[in-house]
């Protein structure tokens, strides 16, 4: 089976202070210790632990928006730690989908701008954005919506666009950082199904970080973060909603 | 690139106050200068007009002689057959008329006292024709058809100092053209107030053929030609300069701006205070919009972060807020346009007036022209403030850490 993402003894040290030269030990803080783990292509894993025990930390690091301290990471095969700034961003371009907890949409784009923005940035045709988005926004089931701004959207139907931004473009991996966790229940269940379905139906990728038990319920495997460190990897094949 | 300049044109109007407090800042500064440079354009505008009708004309023909050596004798390097050379130019596209000039020195009497005076021999019927003012404040202008006694005007300053009125008699000497000295009587029939007291303490003015008596010469110093506008003064130059060549006295021909000293040196103030109040303008504009563009990015800090993560290179970050800095700008200008315009409009109807400047007596109207150059210049001077103004901004953003920026609160 192919891997997508192979995180190898991954550690990442934060300096407290904002001078990190020559300080003693206790001026830093180990967000995560020797972290490893291997993500095959069309898993729905989930990283769960409480806060603190450095989720958001492993998810930036494999979303090539941050640099591990020790250790390396690669994404579809690339080791990311020698790519320059420049070829990160074009990786994150087409490669990877971000779902952030807060939605992070533009506020002053539509939901079908909002869903376009990855399509534009990688240079895709009028035509073809205009294609891609509609069916984007069919499958998170909000085509009725989509030249209204975010403020005019409910959270959940927020968190959908989020995700059909995040598919948009095709990526090989979707990152979602406690996609659930702004939801009510009933927005949360749904948003859980339509990830799910995705993965399903589109074979897509997804690693999201949670501690909401309603989503680690739907999911296959589950890797447990504790201070930093992977205390336990479950393949939960059989629970799968 | 269509969409993301729109994202630019809509992040303007996130923050519709601060927005509005942005464009009426640089409106405000367009205005200003549109409104300080149109009345600058007015007053030399009417500076321009004003000197060249008090009787400077468009163009001036003098030997070239007058230029090159100092007169030995009086009018030896004046042009010597004028009547040919005015015949000769007249003929030219645009020529309004011809005024032939003497200038002259010598000193005026009362019988009791004398004054040096500076002289000016004119043909008073073609100084009329071309319209040349002569700020007669009491009396009248000379007769061209007088057969009587010598007729003149003299300075307000220099009859006051003579105690001499209208209708008073005083004696002109100069030395003629064989090196003598001579004189005449004449009788002041016309009082001139130039506004400069400095010239009316030594100017006297009479006809042609009366200085030419009394200098004992034909010549004249110089031939004054007036145009039908002070458009066409260039190519009236390039049409009459051949014509002059083809005479046998050397001729020198000089433009209307070559000898207004004091045109040009109040055009040059004009310009210095323009180009210091657009030094202000611009500086003003750039240093409150590093304020209210780095306000605006802090507040958007989070969104950056997303638009990086998603891959979004650094230099759109940089263009995006660039692009809506200088957007910004030109909606300023156009604001500033508009209310400038309107103002300037507002005020050339009030009636306003300034005080008399100094050397002059006669309040100033205030006056706005609507200069076309100047709203460009103003408007690009913005523009190119509000993007500079962006620069610090912009960079900051696009340096922003991803991971940072996204638990931004």
């Amino acid at each position: 089976m192919d891997a997508i993402v192979d995180v190898e003894t991954v550690s990442r040290r934060f300096a407290l202070d904002s001078s990190p030269a020559r300080q003693p030990a206790h001026y830093f803080v180990n967000a995560l210790t020797n972290a490893s783990l291997r993500v095959i292509a069309g898993e729905f894993l989930a990283i769960s632990g409480p806060s603190g025990s450095g989720k958001t930390t492993l998810l930036n690091l494999i979303g090539c928006i941050d640099q591990p301290t020790t250790g390396r990471i690669l994404v579809d095969g690339v080791e990311t730690s020698k790519l320059k700034p420049g070829q990160l961003s074009t990786l994150r371009r087409e490669k990877i989908g971000f779902v952030f907890q807060t939605f992070n949409l533009i506020p002053v784009f539509s939901a079908a701008e909002n869903v376009e923005y990855p399509l534009l940035i990688q240079g895709v045709s009028s035509g073809e954005r205009k294609q891609r988005v509609g069916e984007a926004l069919e499958s998170v089931g909000l085509s009725a919506r989509a030249s209204q701004r975010p403020d005019l959207l409910s959270g959940g139907e927020r968190q959908r666009v989020a995700v059909a931004r995040a598919i948009v473009h095709r990526p090989s991996l979707v990152l979602a950082d406690e996609p659930t966790a702004n939801l009510d229940t009933h927005n949360a269940t749904q948003l859980i199904d339509l990830m799910h379905g995705l993965n399903q139906r589109l074979g897509l990728t997804f690693i999201f970080s949670t501690h909401d038990a309603r989503l680690l319920e739907h999911t296959e495997r589950i890797v447990r973060l504790t201070d930093g460190e992977v205390v336990s990897d479950t393949n939960m094949g059989g629970n799968r909603g | 690139m269509a969409k993301f300049l729109l994202l630019a044109f809509r992040n303007i109007f996130r923050n519709r106050r601060r927005t509005l407090m942005t464009l009426f800042m640089v409106g405000g500064g367009v205005a200003g200068l549109l409104l300080a440079g149109g009345y600058f354009a007015f007053m030399t505008h009417g500076l321009r007009e004003d000197t060249i009708n008090s009787g400077l004309g468009h163009l001036q023909i003098f030997t070239a002689d007058h230029f090159n050596r100092d007169e030995v004798r009086v009018l030896d390097t004046g042009i010597d057959n004028w009547r040919q050379v005015a015949a000769t130019v007249k003929a030219g596209n645009h020529v309004r008329g011809i005024a032939p000039r003497i200038d002259f020195y010598g000193m005026v009497s009362n019988g009791t006292k004398a004054a040096g005076f500076m002289g000016s021999a004119v043909d008073p019927e073609a100084e009329m024709s071309l319209g040349f003012i002569s700020r007669i404040e009491s009396g009248r202008d000379l007769d061209p058809k007088s057969s009587g006694e010598v007729e003149a005007l003299i300075g307000k300053e220099l009859a006051k100092s003579m105690n001499v009125g209208i209708g008073d008699g005083l004696t002109v000497l100069a030395m003629t053209s064989d090196g003598a000295l001579n004189g005449v009587d004449v009788q002041i029939v016309g009082i001139i107030n130039s506004g400069a007291p400095e010239r009316d303490a030594r100017y006297l003015r009479i006809t042609l053929p009366a200085a030419q008596r009394l200098l004992q010469s034909d010549r004249v110093t110089n031939l004054v030609v007036g145009l039908d506008s002070t458009d066409h003064t260039d190519q009236a130059y390039a049409e009459m300069m051949p014509r002059l060549n083809g005479l046998s006295q050397k001729m020198e021909l000089k433009k209307w701006i070559d000898l207004a000293t004091y045109y040009k040196q109040v055009n040059t103030m004009f310009n210095g205070i323009f180009l210091f109040m657009g030094i202000i303008v611009f500086f003003m504009v750039l240093m409150s919009s590093v304020n209210t563009l780095l306000m605006s990015m802090f507040e958007r800090t989070r969104e950056i972060g997303t638009m990086l993560a998603m891959g979004t290179p650094r230099a759109w970050i940089i263009a995006l807020f660039m692009f809506e800095a200088a957007l910004l700008g030109l909606i300023g200008a156009v604001v500033g346009l508009i209310a400038g315009n309107l103002l300037g409009v507002l005020l050339n109807s009030s009636g306003l007036h300034m005080p008399p400047p100094p050397g002059y007596s006669v309040p100033m109207p205030f006056k706005v022209l609507h200069v076309p150059f100047q709203m460009i210049v103003s408007s690009v001077l913005v523009v190119i403030s509000m993007a500079l103004a962006s620069i610090l901004p912009a960079v900051s953003a696009s340096r922003l850490k991803i991971a940072e920026a996204l638990s931004h609160v």
